[in-house]
């Protein structure tokens, strides 16, 4: 893999930005897609805010300065856009969030992309009943398996808050699977 | 108790140091009731043709790429316009009374933002505004009637629901 400091001055470079480009696009893809699919939940979704989230770092790059990692940087990116595209879609539909989340779960029953059980629905039903951090924090740590660290510096918090973050959303879904 | 000399077989870099670690989190996830797999899939060989997608999609080599910084120059120019125009078709020409920005009605200003979308999300308009220059008003030095307040959420109810949108940490 090209070292990250490399990549970055290829990307700033106006005569190597496009194949770098296409190696960053490439590198990252498959992370940042499954970071915001857990989010907006749907493909059609996903696919939009991954594209929005490179194109948006495509246009930023000359303001990377460096102080936080390339990957974190382009995680809080994708973070933003799919946080800012729940909001846009509850606006445009007139309900709150709360009325918007509940509304894609029930969608996902007959989405051709999820496959999951009643036990998978569950846990999605069980995730919209955490606010919004402890959800990032349990699906970074849980199903990305990312390292605290990574996760706090994405999320520009202190490893000790994520840690109880994530131990209380694993009781709190627990808790509901439990539930009937 | 140091491995042998004779063999060959080697493992990767840190592999036993990071072993305990990844065995707990193994067990502590089959402990769990939690589902290993939530369940998503995508459709076949969609990662095969995104790059090129995206790469389509970029701003075209040469054009102009307008930085998110660079809004706040707009914002100022055509929010002075706006106010330059409402002052203009809102006030009697002969007036000899300097036009003040109290002269504004509030239903004019808060049309003149109703209609005229910015197209700005909260997180660009955050790293546009740079929060040492604003001044912090302190909102309980502002008193408003209740009867006016009470008139505002008549109107306003509709976007009401947007207040309680927020990602607060609620533990």
């Amino acid at each position: 893999m090209i070292a990250e400091e490399t990549l970055v001055n290829e990307l700033k470079d106006k005569t190597s930005q496009a194949k770098a480009f296409e190696v960053l696009v490439n590198t990252y893809k498959e992370r940042l897609y499954w970071h915001i699919r857990r989010i907006v939940l749907n493909h059609n979704d996903a696919d939009d805010v991954l594209q929005n989230t490179f194109i948006k770092v495509y246009r930023n790059i000359d303001g990377f300065k460096g102080d936080s990692k390339l990957y974190s940087w382009m995680y809080r990116i994708a973070t933003n856009e799919s946080l800012t595209f729940l909001k846009q879609q509850s606006k445009k539909q007139g309900i709150s969030g709360e009325e918007l989340k509940n509304n894609i779960i029930e969608n996902l029953q007959a989405d051709v992309y999820f496959e999951g059980d009643a036990i998978q629905l569950k846990l999605q039903k069980a995730l919209a009943t955490l606010p919004e951090k402890q959800k990032l924090v349990f699906n970074m740590k849980y199903y990305q398996e990312m390292k605290y660290d990574e996760i706090a510096e994405i999320l520009e918090t202190s490893v000790g808050g994520l840690k109880a973050s994530y131990h209380l959303a694993v009781k709190k879904i627990e808790a509901y699977l439990k539930a009937d | 108790m140091k491995e042998s000399h004779k063999n060959k077989f080697k493992t990767p870099e840190g592999y036993f140091e990071s072993f305990n670690e990844r065995l707990m989190k193994k067990i502590s996830k089959e402990d769990s009731m939690i589902p290993q797999n939530d369940g998503f899939k995508m459709p076949y060989g969609y990662f095969n043709g995104l790059d090129k997608k995206i790469l389509e999609n970029l701003p075209a080599k040469g054009s102009k790429v307008i930085l998110l910084q660079s809004y706040k120059p707009y914002y100022y120019t055509a929010a002075a316009i706006a106010a330059l125009f409402l002052v203009i078709f809102t006030s009697n020409w002969n007036s000899d009374k300097a036009l003040q920005f109290e002269d504004l009605n509030n239903t004019e200003i808060a049309q003149y933002f109703e209609n005229n979308e910015f197209g700005l999300t909260s997180y660009e308009i955050a790293e546009a505004v740079d929060l040492n220059e604003s001044e912090i008003v302190n909102i309980n030095d502002m008193s408003v009637e209740e009867a006016t307040l009470m008139d505002y959420l008549e109107e306003n109810i509709d976007e009401y629901d947007e207040i309680n949108l927020d990602y607060n940490e609620n533990l």
